[in-house]
């Protein structure tokens, strides 16, 4: 796989003979984007980190990975945690900072040892080239919602994990109210290639396949290949009915003919993540349903009420429909609530803690009016 | 516990720029030796710290892997999301829970073992996967946790 190819410090190495303004540019080129879910240019986010001087800038590795069916950044942690660490460290030398949180969610904490020794030998390599950067672990409380970038911070500053109202970014204020960049584990580990590998592209995505099927795992897989090839790797165990992108991204009912890329996904009104739950058609998408409301109410983190309230009345909707006592109104309803907690949560969790909802809605509402009354 | 112990973990743990320790780091290490934080020991450390109790107890609260009443010594953690429920978890939680003889979120009589139902682990190719306390179990069946619960009584 391209993504645990080693750079042994070459990567930051040469990021050290260019000057913060070349780095950046060759980010921005490279076109490399965020791999947390945002696809957001990791390039311009440096840009705009950059862009207040003469202040001390933090840089925070979001490892706190817990959308469900997503276990990459795991897979790179344990098996190239070197790279993350030279990525923060070629970043750190684009925005001028010194100081850096990998931020590990509690659920991988058995992987703390492993990036320990990661930052261990980051430090001799340091001293060679003569630069300082501090390093620190937090180890986080087990909440979905701080994979958010500002809930994060918050998380790090020692409260509670509520995202911020943005604007301010972090690339202005951001942890200790200082110009922070927060990226995501695989973000952070392209880094480094994108200097030493001349073929490097953004294409290269990891994907998670999992749900019904025999191989699940970790695929590395070009965006733009039917989506047809990357399920069949993973070896369905019946016909797959629908796709999942996560619980955040919605669903899509299983087409042969789709190519595995942002653009056709969106297209049909979901969100391509790195997460492909497959299920198939031996399933019924309200059980599915129910339990990805499940976990969003769980997950809520109450700060707005839309979302904390709101996915407790989908939920129980979604319960009286299974059970058969619901009416053609409730279903209105439902679809009603999911158009105001989709409109009016604070963060990207209450947005999109609906988004399958409506996408089942969209594509498999017989099998909501079958349970009706 | 002594109020020198905790001013004792205090100290170690990494500090912000306003000099107070950063409360996830100190609380983990507070329950690591504890097992969890109660109400007075979160008094102590708001004394010592001079960080507001209604911040240090909202910090606690908020976070699930930290915890403000006594667990067993051994805690459970199963996974409750899509691609563990796509393999046959609901059985699999009922069988737990006829094993230890507790409902989840409780712990056993004898304080060995505590049982939750949580969120993705980040195992679904392990599915369905649990953990006990950092150590993950995939690829369940009953067989499986029979053996895997047997070793910890
Ligand atoms: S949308 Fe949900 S998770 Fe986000 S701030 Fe509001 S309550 Fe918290
Ligand atoms: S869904 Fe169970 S570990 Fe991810």
């Amino acid at each position: 796989m391209k993504i645990l190819r080693k750079t042994r410090f070459n990567g930051l190495r040469k990021a050290m003979q260019m000057s913060p303004e070349e780095i950046k540019e060759k980010i921005k080129k490279s076109e490399l984007k965020g791999r947390g879910g945002s696809n957001f240019p990791t390039g311009e986010k440096i840009e705009m980190t950059m862009s207040r001087e003469g202040v001390k800038k933090y840089i925070i590795c979001n490892a706190d990975e817990g959308e469900p069916g997503t276990f990459k950044d795991r897979f790179i942690l344990k098996k190239n945690p070197l790279n993350v660490i030279e990525g923060m460290l070629i970043a750190a030398r684009a925005i001028n900072s010194e100081e850096g949180y990998i931020y590990l969610r509690g659920q991988y904490s058995y992987l703390k040892p492993n990036i320990e020794k990661a930052i261990q030998a980051a430090k001799k390599a340091m001293k060679k080239i003569n630069i300082t950067f501090n390093f620190h672990i937090i180890i986080g409380g087990g909440a979905y919602v701080c994979g958010d970038e500002t809930a994060i911070i918050e998380s790090i500053e020692g409260k509670r994990g509520n995202p911020r109202i943005k604007p301010p970014f972090p690339s202005r204020k951001g942890l200790f109210a200082m110009p922070t960049l927060v990226d995501n584990v695989e973000t952070l580990a392209n880094l480094p290639l994108i200097f030493t590998d001349k073929n490097w592209n953004d294409n290269w995505r990891l994907f998670c396949i999992s749900g019904d099927v025999r191989k699940p795992g970790v695929y590395e897989l070009p965006l733009g290949i039917p989506l047809k090839k990357a399920i069949q790797m993973a070896r369905p165990k019946n016909k797959i009915k629908a796709i999942y992108f996560g619980c955040y991204g919605g669903c899509i009912p299983y087409d042969e003919n789709l190519i595995l890329d942002c653009e056709p996904i969106r297209k049909k009104g979901a969100m391509l993540a790195s997460s492909l739950i497959l299920v198939d058609e031996t399933r019924n998408i309200l059980d599915i349903s129910a339990i990805i409301s499940k976990f969003f109410e769980f997950e809520s983190c109450g700060q707005c009420t839309p979302c904390r309230e709101g996915n407790i009345r989908v939920l129980e909707l979604l319960q009286k429909i299974s059970l058969g006592k619901a009416k053609r109104k409730d279903l209105k309803l439902l679809e009603e609530l999911c158009g105001v907690i989709g409109d009016t949560s604070l963060c990207g969790l209450g947005q999109s803690s609906v988004n399958h909802i409506m996408k089942e809605f969209k594509y498999f509402k017989n099998e909501f009016q079958e349970k009706l009354k | 516990m002594s109020s020198d112990e905790i001013g004792m973990i205090i100290d170690e743990v990494i500090k912000g720029p306003d000099g107070k320790p950063l409360l996830l780091p100190l609380l983990y290490k507070i329950q690591e030796k504890f097992g969890y934080i109660s109400k007075n020991t979160a008094h102590e450390i708001a004394k010592k710290t001079k960080i507001p109790f209604s911040t240090i107890y909202g910090v606690i609260t908020f976070y699930d892997m930290l915890y403000t009443e006594p667990k067993g010594k051994h805690i459970i953690r199963i996974c409750n999301s899509p691609s563990c429920y796509l393999n046959n978890l609901v059985t699999l939680i009922k069988f737990l829970e006829l094993l230890l003889n507790i409902k989840s979120g409780q712990t056993t009589k004898d304080k060995k073992i505590s049982l939750e139902i949580v969120s993705c682990l980040g195992c679904c190719d392990k599915s369905p996967a649990m953990m006990i306390n950092d150590q993950v179990y995939g690829n369940l069946n009953e067989h499986k946790i029979k053996k895997i619960i047997s070793r910890l009584r």
